[in-house]
């Protein structure tokens, strides 16, 4: 489904070079649960953001589906993230402005679905989370829980094929935690592929396949 | 993406409520302006109905002389007629063409009352003042043997009394009866609105309706000038002569007309700039501050040009309300017909207004907003 080959990614400033990734060769296969983990600044998020789509790797290529995406313009490389890929983010990434159903109709006015079935789709991925009760609430009025919540129905109100989470957990505490990897787990028991970065040993044992990285290196 | 957009800046609309009011405050000083500019350019693009090149104005005050003044105009008239530089002459009331001095009366016709602008002149001003009759004749001395006056018209008058009726023959106000009719007669320049006009033949006994109105070859300088003015002082002794020049005077009438137009202008212009460079810096903070948002839609799956037409609309919806809220103001004054001003200058003004606070909002947007489309997602998820 995802395949890196050889991926280097070097950061560059005028007087600066980071190598935050070094050759990594990754296969992801359709259904999987991923989880990468590794210190503080080794690479997880960058490889997440490369995986995305969001980022290009300097060297190696990237592989979606057995496509090249390297070649992709921007408007293709649009299109893929919102119909293929979902994101979660460690800090929601919620637009404070927009109340929780409006916050995951998003995905999909960036693929012109009509305003009825936008607004079907967004409550029914709400009650996959069980956040019904709470579509015309704005995100200052919800728990961390909650917000993540509402993060994982964006994600998956596209019916993405890949779901990409960036330390999901990482913001709630152990409770909380437990019941987003639960609704996570849910989905990947439904076909969705994840792809989660963590720190936390605990959810990353609860996932098919553990990568660890150490210094943009694969160690595992 | 309207509707979402819609709500997104309703849902911040206290935080927009400064530049809404900005952008209404710049719509209603724009229309006054554009209202102002259209009126006057209506006007001016109308014909001025008669030619003021190498026309001058003879203003005669007898001063202490009171005994056949009627008589000593005549005298003066028929002297001035005589020079081979003047084309022709005629005498009229004291209201010559870019003169400050008006004089208005109102005529009645089939219970229609209309208030017209008199101008009480002999047979020749026809000739002098270069107007074109365009339906029956101007007057003759020889025409106010009857009861009635003879008058002539211009086709504003005509329009408001007579509407599809023939004018020419008939009785008016009950003392005046229709010889001709002209186009347009604005005495006070290109910028004067077409006004309802009305030509009185003069009375060549009344001693009041002392200007002499001549019409020069062309190059007649001021060596004639001198000439003639002391040849009129040395005729009528104690009399004073001044001669305008319609050259001058209508410079002096454009000038009352376009100096306040420029003034506004200029304080509308700086106050637009104002706004502009105001919105120009909100857009700018507002696209910093949002760039964690400006992120996560790309990561959703908008593209950069996408991000760039967001927020080019996002100021467009803002525009469109505080639009709203002015055209709720500017619809007022074509509606109640404000100053007597017709609705078709009030309408025009507004859709240029809106036009140019449309332009002028987008061009804020447009480079805060392929900054916006240039920022990479992946740096600006991070940064949040």
């Amino acid at each position: 489904m995802i395949n890196l080959t050889n991926i280097e990614k070097v950061y560059r400033t005028s007087s600066i070079e980071t190598l935050a990734l070094n050759n990594i060769n990754l296969n992801i296969r359709k259904g999987e649960f991923v989880s990468i983990m590794g210190p503080s600044g080794c690479g997880k998020s960058t490889l997440l953001n490369i995986m995305g789509l969001l980022d290009e790797p300097s060297k190696g290529t990237v592989e979606l589906d057995g496509q090249r995406v390297s070649t992709y313009r921007d408007r293709e490389l649009a299109r893929l993230r919102n119909e293929k890929i979902g994101f979660i983010f460690q800090s929601f990434h919620l637009i404070n402005d927009l109340s929780v159903v409006d916050n995951v109709e998003i995905p999909l006015l960036y693929r012109s679905t009509n305003g009825k079935p936008r607004q079907t789709y967004a409550k029914e991925a709400l009650e996959k989370v069980g956040l019904s009760n709470r579509i015309k609430h704005f995100p200052k009025q919800l728990s961390g829980g909650q917000k993540q919540r509402v993060a994982i129905a964006r994600a998956i109100v596209g019916k993405p094929e890949i779901i990409l989470a960036d330390e999901p957990t990482g913001n709630l505490d152990s409770a909380m935690g437990n019941e987003i990897m639960n609704i996570l787990q849910g989905l990947n028991d439904e076909g969705a592929t994840i792809i989660m970065v963590t720190h936390d040993e605990n959810m990353a044992k609860r996932t098919h396949r553990l990568i660890r990285l150490f210094d943009g290196t694969q160690v595992q | 993406m309207i509707r979402h957009l819609f709500k997104l800046i309703w849902n911040k609309k206290k935080a927009h409520s400064l530049l809404l009011v900005e952008i209404l405050a710049s719509f209603l000083v724009l229309f006054g302006l554009t209202s102002l500019i259209v009126y006057n350019v209506r006007n001016y693009r109308e014909p001025l109905g008669f030619e003021y090149q190498n026309a001058w104005a003879i203003s005669l005050k007898s001063n202490e002389d009171t005994t056949e003044l009627a008589q000593k105009i005549e005298m003066v008239l028929q002297r001035v007629k005589a020079y081979p530089e003047v084309e022709s002459a005629s005498r009229m009331s004291n209201n010559f063409p870019f003169s400050q001095s008006s004089r208005n009366n109102g005529i009645d016709y089939n219970k229609k009352h209309v208030l017209a602008d008199f101008y009480v002149t002999d047979e020749n001003y026809a000739k002098t003042m270069v107007i074109p009759v365009v339906e029956g004749r101007w007057y003759r001395s020889a025409d106010s043997v009857g009861k009635y006056s003879p008058v002539v018209i211009n086709r504003k008058l005509k329009e408001e009394l007579f509407g599809d009726e023939k004018p020419l023959g008939k009785i008016i106000s009950e003392r005046f009866k229709v010889t001709g009719v002209v186009n347009t007669f604005k005495s006070k320049g290109e910028f004067m609105v077409d006004k309802p006009a009305l030509f009185e033949l003069v009375d060549a006994k009344s001693p009041w309706d002392d200007l002499l109105m001549i019409r020069v070859k062309p190059g007649t300088d001021a060596v004639f000038e001198a000439k003639m003015v002391k040849a009129i002082t040395t005729m009528v002794a104690g009399w004073s002569v001044e001669v305008d020049h319609l050259t001058d005077s209508r410079k002096t009438t454009h000038n009352l007309t376009l100096v306040p137009v420029i003034i506004f202008l200029i304080v509308s212009g700086f106050l637009l700039i104002n706004v502009a460079l105001g919105l120009f810096g909100v857009l700018n903070l507002s696209i910093a501050k949002r760039r964690g948002e400006i992120g996560l839609r790309r990561a959703l799956g908008a593209t950069g040009n996408g991000i760039s037409q967001q927020f080019i609309s996002e100021i467009l919806v803002l525009a469109t309300f505080a639009l709203l809220i002015g055209l709720l103001f500017a619809m007022q004054f074509p509606l109640m017909n404000v100053f007597d001003i017709q609705a078709g200058i009030y309408l025009t003004a507004i859709a240029i207004s809106v036009v140019v606070i449309y332009g002028i909002v987008t061009l804020c947007a447009l480079f805060p907003s392929r900054l916006a489309a240039r920022i990479q997602p992946a740096v600006a998820l991070h940064e949040e």
